[in-house]
């Protein structure tokens, strides 16, 4: 989108704080700070941390879309404060809250652990039944067979997708878009042998199953992802699964 | 220690952005479906009945209520089979090789399918 500068010399910032050594609960709090038409959020936050408080917590690293840090609530959706301009807000005020749906532990950074366990749950690493000798050399896969899982691959757990998700939201058990997309990820790669180990809990009611399939988590991932296609997918392999099972219990699965 | 803040469960979170007012009106419309299914089916037992107590059926249709859950009942339809086949390439990633097969193109089958049973439903009823 290419816009005209604009006049604007500064621009409202409304921020949830919470310093849990005073605060009960998160408060929004004002700040005006310079407006440019090159700004993203993330730099308004910065400018206002070095400028104006010192003392607002928040999280990024790289600044360029790569790191998954730097997520936040701006206007109540999820969003990558480095790619989110100030000028696609104009005239503000801009609300920036920590990440929906996850324990707020200072301002605008929010509690991983949940994610953590999760993400480790579904075994996201390739699993082999045996490794072939060296001699036989790399793991060949065809363009295909990349094809086939490196959608899912793109993820830099930013984790926007359960910020938008009523699902996780409202069920603790529930995996998440992310968590579900890798292990299709895994799933899909043609090395991978791994697909028996991770079934009971993919295809579970915590996992593909709590999924109704709002699909908010694809409208909000930066990186194309596209979890609730991977979960709808995993739903349709789940259900032919099912069936061949009760057609042909001793075959082979 | 810090002690964080719990996060919060919001009771009312499919009337607070647009994109889940769409969703729970999708899940809803299956609802008015179902309840058109329901005067298709008495319908049938109407004509099953006899001719008479069709004609009684079809006037009591024509009261203002059923004119107006009818409108509805389509408004839903239509939303439903929006949504819907705009999901199906989500659930059906075809690939051509390494290439996926455009999600305009999926979509634009499903339509394409949609419009021939319509016309084939009014070419039957018609004739
Ligand atoms: S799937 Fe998309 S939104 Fe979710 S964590 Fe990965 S990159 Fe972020
Ligand atoms: S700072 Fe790394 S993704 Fe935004």
């Amino acid at each position: 989108m290419t816009q005209a500068p604009s006049d604007a010399t500064t621009i409202r910032l409304e921020i949830a704080r919470y310093r849990p050594e005073q605060d009960e609960r998160p408060v929004l709090e004002r700040y005006d700070v310079p407006y440019r038409h090159e700004w993203v959020v993330l730099d308004a936050l910065n400018y206002l941390k070095d400028h104006i408080d010192g003392t607002l917590s928040y999280r990024w690293s790289c600044r360029m879309g790569i790191c998954g840090s730097c997520g936040m609530m701006v206007n109540g959706v999820p969003k990558l404060t480095c790619s989110a301009f100030l000028r696609d807000y104009l005239p503000g005020p801009i609300r920036v809250e920590p990440m929906a749906n996850f324990p707020v532990e200072r301002d605008l950074v929010t509690v991983l652990d949940d994610f953590m366990e999760k993400f480790q749950a579904v075994k996201p690493w390739i699993i082999r039944d045996g490794e072939q000798p060296l001699e036989e050399g790399e793991y060949r896969q065809t363009p295909a067979q990349l094809a086939d899982f490196k959608q899912f691959s793109m993820c830099i757990n930013c984790m926007l997708c359960y910020a938008a998700c009523p699902v996780y939201q409202h069920e603790d058990e529930f995996l998440g878009p992310a968590v579900l997309a890798l292990a299709q990820r895994y799933n899909h790669d043609s090395r991978d042998q791994g697909k028996g180990e991770r079934q009971e809990l993919i295809w579970s009611d915590e996992g593909i199953w709590d999924c109704t399939f709002v699909g908010e988590c694809s409208a909000v991932c930066p990186k194309h992802v596209d979890p609730a296609g991977a979960i709808q997918q995993a739903k349709v392999e789940s259900t032919v699964g099912w069936y061949r099972s009760f057609l042909a219990p001793f075959g082979r699965g | 220690m810090a002690r964080p803040y719990p996060r919060e469960r919001s009771n009312a979170w499919f009337l607070e952005r647009w994109p889940y007012r769409v969703f729970v009106l999708r899940e809803l419309s299956a609802l008015f479906l179902a309840l058109y299914m329901g005067v298709l089916l008495v319908l049938a037992a109407r004509v099953h009945e006899g001719s008479s107590a069709f004609r009684d059926y079809v006037d009591a249709l024509q009261s203002p209520l059923y004119l107006a859950f009818h409108a509805v009942a389509l408004l839903f339809a239509l939303l439903h089979s929006v949504t819907w086949f705009q999901a199906v390439p989500k659930g059906l990633p075809l690939r051509r090789g390494e290439q996926r097969v455009a999600p305009a193109l999926l979509i634009g089958a499903n339509y394409v399918a949609m419009l021939a049973l319509t016309v084939l439903v009014l070419v039957v009823v018609l004739s």
